[in-house]
């Protein structure tokens, strides 16, 4: 159905929402969500263009400085659904809000800067036809992926997500776990926004407000179950995939924006009961 | 003479004194006379319909007026914000100007005017979100004696004392127009609009589908981008893998045509004509463009920044027991390949729009340049 060149600008755009759902699918593997990956992404905007003002000079501090306040963000989080046990939701939810508020209140609504023009490669370049931002992903997720199958870190998450209570009468550090999630939910977040600076190249407010629940959509359309511990990245670049390019076939087709979001609803709908028959199935099959 | 720090451009007051006189401001100052000297698009304010008599509104100062603002999330409401509290600061007998912002909930705007009411205001202006869900609560407003002036988004109803902003039938129908004129009747194309399901973009482009009917111009799609640059360029870069053959770009925000046309400078296509409003981005682009391809155009009518201060004004006429007409529909002028360096910005960012009684020393700081 689609051309060549259809599928590598898919591969292209899935990036940004693929590296933030690699984050989102740590936070539901924790037994949480990360609402707040949509201020993170706008405020990697914002400090981004704001701090390389179109000069590759600035390139590094400004890539720092983000996923320094990135981590930051992380970190509160964890320790509001850890220490001060704040519901998930309510803690990132506002953390998302005050994300916004700060971007209005640190560009006084008017952004201004743009990206370094070294910096675009990573957003707008290819390798050999290949987009960058396709291999910059698929690096991170790959990675994430390592990690979460073959490291101890990995195995605890899962357990954490499955029962905190169980994990930690186990003697694994379950708030720990949870908090060092939660940074890198936030981390993948502005690498995400980072990214998607770099293939628009200028600030935008409202750049981030699509990842709030897109991040999610793909992560659960992946097969991460949203009660926590069942689930894995390469599931999620599965979904991020399917959740792109239902979008771009929706664009491309002659319906209105009424019958896109309608449609999308209904397919995701309908992939998700479909995964969880099949999944279903199979563990009816695997002997007990 | 010359503006001295950007050779080659006139100054917005510089620009208004050579010709106000002769565009027949007449409308225009009598609705807007304060500033008059300070707009640099050279609109015209058209009286349509009814008057509104202030007889019943007349009251002695000081004035309280408040300003419901739909939401203040992008640089056209800073500057439009920044006009209105400038402005406000002019006049002494504005003993305060109370901002509320709706956030972009229907709900919180419609409280944040019910609010207002109770706060004692003389009298509210407001950008609706919605604008049918709001009528309602401006006409409560109206009723208890508040002079309420909805401007810039379109408003249902009559029950309000009076409108201003731009017709967006009449500028889709404008900038249909010109594309279809520089597409010379033929082509494909393809249109981007602002948010899902908004009331402008919707008047804007059935304005656009009139302006092109007889011609043999084919709409291969059209697709809201939100007004926004990135939203743009990943849906125009699905239309470029899907339609081999895209001769313009219908757009009625320059956020849309400027994403559309990176994407299409992204995929090594050639630049076509495209049209929007004032946005600062889209100039800048195709003034660096413009000599790499041959067919890249622009066909742009603003969306002044300054409706916030010609409803400030007619609010004020009201309270002074003035007459105004019921609605004020403002008609800037085309901004093309011709005039556009009037209204280039190269020395400011990309989200500024042009169209704007605000002085470079004020835009700079705004923007932190």
């Amino acid at each position: 159905m689609f051309q060549v060149s259809q599928v590598l600008n898919i591969l292209q755009v899935a990036a940004f929402l693929g590296v933030v759902a690699t984050g989102q699918t740590l936070a539901l593997l924790a037994g949480g969500i990360d609402l707040s990956v949509a201020g993170v992404v706008t405020m990697a905007n914002i400090v981004s263009t704001g701090l390389m003002a179109g000069r590759d000079g600035n390139m590094f501090i400004a890539v720092g400085t983000c996923i320094l306040v990135a981590a930051v963000v992380g970190l509160i989080n964890g320790l509001m659904i850890t220490i001060v046990r704040v519901a998930p939701l309510i803690a990132t939810l506002g953390m998302n809000s005050f994300l916004f508020g700060a971007a209005l209140v640190y560009t006084n609504g008017a952004p201004h800067g743009g990206i370094a023009p070294g910096f675009a490669f990573f957003g707008q370049g290819h390798l050999m036809a290949f987009p960058i931002s396709t291999v910059c992903w698929l690096v991170v997720a790959l990675t994430i992926a390592w990690i979460t199958r073959r490291t101890v870190f990995g195995r605890q998450l899962y357990a954490v997500g499955a029962s905190a209570t169980a994990a930690q009468m186990m003697g694994i550090p379950a708030r720990r776990i949870v908090i060092v999630a939660y940074i890198l939910s936030s981390v993948m977040a502005v690498l995400g926004g980072l990214l998607i600076t770099s293939y628009i190249g200028s600030p935008s407010l409202g750049i981030g407000d699509q990842f709030l629940l897109s991040s999610i959509a793909a992560t659960i359309v992946g097969g991460t179950a949203l009660t926590g511990g069942i689930g894995s990245i390469v599931g999620t670049i599965g979904g991020t995939i399917f959740v792109t390019e239902l979008n771009s076939f929706t664009n491309i087709v002659r319906v209105s924006t009424a019958l896109n979001s309608l449609l999308q609803g209904v397919v995701i709908a309908l992939s998700v009961l479909l995964y969880r028959f099949v999944g279903v199935s199979r563990t009816s099959l695997t002997p007990q | 003479m010359e503006n001295q720090n950007y050779p080659g451009r006139y100054s917005r007051r510089q620009a208004i004194k050579f010709g106000a006189t002769a565009l027949g401001l007449g409308a225009f100052a009598r609705a807007f006379p304060a500033s008059a000297d300070d707009i640099i698009s050279k609109a015209k304010i058209v009286p349509v319909g009814e008057t509104v008599s202030g007889a019943k509104y007349k009251k002695a100062g000081p004035f309280r007026i408040g300003f419901s603002n739909g939401f203040s999330g992008n640089t056209w409401r800073t500057e439009c914000l920044y006009a209105l509290k400038k402005e406000a600061g002019q006049h002494k007998e504005i003993s305060d100007l109370i901002v509320v912002d709706g956030q972009g909930d229907i709900a919180k705007q419609v409280n944040d005017i019910e609010n207002l009411v109770s706060q004692n205001v003389d009298a509210i202006l407001c950008i609706p979100n919605s604008g049918s869900a709001v009528a309602p609560a401006l006409r409560d407003a109206t009723k208890q004696g508040v002079v309420t002036v909805p401007f810039n988004l379109p408003i249902d109803g009559e029950a309000w004392t009076a409108y201003t902003g731009t017709d967006p039938q009449k500028k889709g129908f404008e900038l249909g127009k010109w594309l279809r004129g520089a597409l010379g009747d033929t082509g494909k194309i393809v249109a981007l609009g602002g948010l899902p399901g908004n009331s402008y973009t919707a008047a804007a482009w059935a304005g656009a589908q009139k302006a092109m009917e007889g011609s043999k111009i084919q709409v291969l799609a059209f697709k809201d981008a939100s007004w926004e640059e990135d939203k743009a360029k990943v849906i125009m870069a699905d239309l470029i893998a899907a339609y081999p053959q895209i001769d313009g770009v219908w757009c009625d925000g320059s956020q849309d045509a400027a994403g559309a046309m990176k994407a299409l400078m992204d995929a090594k296509r050639p630049l076509v004509p495209v049209c929007g409003d004032d946005y600062n981005g889209l100039l800048k682009l195709y003034d660096q463009q413009k000599a790499n391809y041959p067919k890249f155009n622009i066909g742009l009518l603003s969306e002044p920044s300054w409706e916030s201060v010609v409803a400030l004004h007619i609010a004020l006429k009201l309270l002074n027991g003035e007459e105004v007409p019921k609605r004020q529909i403002i008609e800037p002028q085309l901004i093309t390949s011709e005039n556009y360096k009037k209204y280039l910005r190269a020395d400011l960012p990309d989200g500024v729009f042009v169209d704007t009684d605000l002085t470079d020393d004020e835009l700079k700081a705004l923007f932190k340049s």
